[in-house]
């Protein structure tokens, strides 16, 4: 049987297309950030009524935190809008459902203050020093692709969709 | 030729039936495949559909993530479903992200359709949206092709070749059928006939059953009118017995005389007489149904001496030997008839007198001339004037007869064959002109462990 698989589609007007300009990769990991809400199901408690929004908390300044509003203004999960917050510290009593730490600042102290609690944190691996985020960003292949902790997930109370988990490029498969 | 004509539109009509469902049972098959037909064509378009909203819920975090290799790995990944000859998969924007199409085959259109399913040109076609979060994130298209017209033609065929078949059996076995039914029809009919004429003869055997019992008791009455000549003569002269016995009482007694009891014996001795006589008489003329019991003939024909003697007349002198001591089966009544028919006849063949000798003898196998083992003969034997071969070939046809009109009804020796072949026995004439004829009756000797003795 001969078959002729048509890959070649278009690959120019992708946004991985080959070398993006650096901020093109930032827009394209603000998108990302919320659009994992659309595959991470949070536990009910989490929400107050099923139009409440989802909390998309940012920790510190770089250069996707500067670039999120903008991606997730007017985006909706469901009925749920998307609500960005920008934090200096993070507690545990901070409302997020999603907590981006950005690159420059150590990521063990949030991550600590969330332990726990139904919260997605997201991280890049480009940081100096990893911790323990649920989603790692990674550029491979001149392509913005994310690792995934779902035991993490699991010991948080999320449940990560399996079409996100087989798009990640490695995932930590829950206990 | 008339029942060939009847049973012609019969067959016709049959014949038009068998071809009506015939046609009706090709109608059914083809509307059987028509409707394989729609059901194959909606069933898979609900495959192609499932197969469709399965890539699209599969691709959804692909596009979601504008992950291009990772939605191309799904949609080559439906290559293994040959029925599929082209897939491809659209982003939100429409722009087409993945997809693939088999050599000779167009590809994907570059921009997505819009949502759409349908058949055209022997094709599925199917545009799903791919729905992520209640929110559309892109859409999947899918080209089927269906089995070529060839290849469905070659498995309704099946269907088809299995109607005709059934017609063609249906065909041979209602003709079967038929045929069948015919025969049997001409079976009953014919039993049904058979039935009627059996009923018919026993009816007429019944009918002549009473004519032959009638005619017996004709007969009978026939010998007792032939005996009523001697018998009256006889009959008188014990009459006179009496009334001269009376005359000389009454004259003793008129005397005063006392020694009258020689007279008054004598009387009653002459009234016993006639009360003997006439009593067989009566005896002989009642009407009795035929019943066979063992019979000793020797005997039979030593209680019948008196009427023998009467039927005979003077002018006859008879003869006994009867030497016989085995028993036959008959029925006694009718056996003492036909001895007094054959003796009246022999007293016919004598009318200047002569010798009549009645034997009885006993037949051991060796001299039997009966085919089954030992019998009885008793001989009729007359020195009277003897047949001629002619009379003697006719003499027991009925009505045949040689004496002159209102003596004989010719019904005697044909009675009395009939009487004997009915009782399993034989009747053999011997006859020479002028020297006399013998007539002997042969019957089967009667074996049993005990006999009655009376007759």
């Amino acid at each position: 049987m001969l078959a002729v698989c048509i890959t070649a589609l278009a690959q120019a007007s992708q946004v991985t297309a080959a070398a993006p300009p650096e901020s093109l990769e930032y827009a394209v990991k603000a998108t990302f950030l919320y659009k994992f809400a659309n595959f991470v199901n949070w536990p009910p408690a989490a929400f107050e009524t099923p139009s409440s929004p989802v909390s998309l908390c940012v920790l510190g300044n770089d250069a996707v935190a500067a670039v999120v509003d903008q991606a997730a203004a007017g985006q909706m999960i469901g009925e749920r809008p998307i609500a960005v917050r920008h934090l200096q510290a993070v507690s545990a009593d901070s409302t997020c459902h999603i907590l981006y730490v950005a690159v420059n600042i150590p990521s063990a102290e949030a991550e600590d203050a969330v332990r726990g609690k139904p919260v997605l944190t997201v991280t890049d691996t480009s940081r100096a020093t990893m911790g323990k985020s649920i989603v790692s960003f990674v550029v491979q292949d001149n392509r913005v692709r994310f690792d995934i902790d779902d035991a993490q997930a699991a010991e948080s109370g999320l449940a990560i969709s399996s079409k996100l988990l087989s798009l990640a490029r490695t995932v930590r498969p829950r206990p | 030729m008339l029942l060939g004509e009847t049973k012609h539109p019969r067959r016709k009509i049959s014949a038009s039936l068998a071809l009506l469902s015939a046609l009706s049972l090709i109608l059914a098959g083809v509307l059987v495949t028509l409707y394989e037909e729609q059901l194959y064509r909606a069933q898979k378009f609900q495959e192609i559909g499932v197969q469709g909203q399965i890539l699209g819920a599969s691709v959804a975090a692909a596009l979601v993530f504008n992950d291009a290799k990772t939605a191309q790995e799904y949609v080559t990944a439906l290559q293994a479903n040959p029925e599929l000859e082209a897939a491809g998969v659209y982003d939100e924007a429409g722009r087409r992200v993945a997809g693939f199409a088999r050599s000779d085959t167009d590809p994907p259109p570059e921009r997505a359709p819009a949502v759409t399913s349908y058949v055209a040109n022997n094709r599925i076609y199917a545009v799903l949206p791919v729905n992520q979060g209640g929110a559309a994130v892109g859409a999947v298209y899918l080209r089927a092709n269906l089995d070529s017209f060839g290849r469905r033609l070659v498995r309704y065929g099946g269907i088809i070749l299995l109607v005709s078949m059934g017609v063609l059996v249906l065909t041979v076995s209602g003709s079967a059928q038929r045929a069948l039914t015919l025969a049997n029809t001409r079976l009953e009919s014919q039993a049904r006939q058979l039935a009627a004429s059996n009923l018919k003869l026993q009816a007429e055997m019944q009918e002549r059953e009473k004519a032959e019992e009638a005619l017996r008791q004709s007969q009978k009455m026939e010998a007792i009118g032939q005996l009523s000549g001697g018998i009256a003569h006889d009959f008188n002269n014990l009459l006179s017995i009496v009334k001269g016995n009376l005359q000389l009482l009454q004259r003793r007694v008129a005397q005063g005389r006392t020694d009258i009891q020689r007279y008054l014996d004598s009387a009653n001795e002459g009234v016993t007489r006639a009360a003997n006589l006439t009593q067989r008489i009566l005896a002989f003329s009642r009407r009795q149904p035929l019943s066979p019991k063992p019979v000793y003939l020797s005997q039979l024909v030593a209680n019948i001496d008196d009427l023998l003697r009467h039927s005979v007349g003077d002018t006859v002198r008879i003869e006994m030997k009867l030497n016989a001591d085995w028993p036959v089966l008959c029925d006694a009544n009718q056996m003492e008839n036909v001895i007094i028919n054959l003796a009246i006849n022999a007293r016919d063949a004598m009318p200047a007198g002569g010798t009549l000798t009645i034997e009885t003898a006993n037949h051991p196998p060796s001299h039997s001339r009966m085919p089954s083992g030992d019998c009885v003969a008793l001989t009729v034997r007359d020195t009277g004037t003897g047949m001629s071969e002619e009379v003697r070939q006719k003499a027991v046809e009925p009505f045949f007869t040689t004496k002159p009109p209102g003596r004989g009804t010719g019904l005697g020796l044909s009675m009395t064959f009939g009487y004997v072949r009915q009782s399993n026995g034989d009747l053999i004439i011997e006859s020479e002109l002028g020297k006399g004829t013998a007539i002997t009756i042969l019957m089967p000797r009667y074996v049993t462990e005990s006999i009655p003795v009376n007759v």
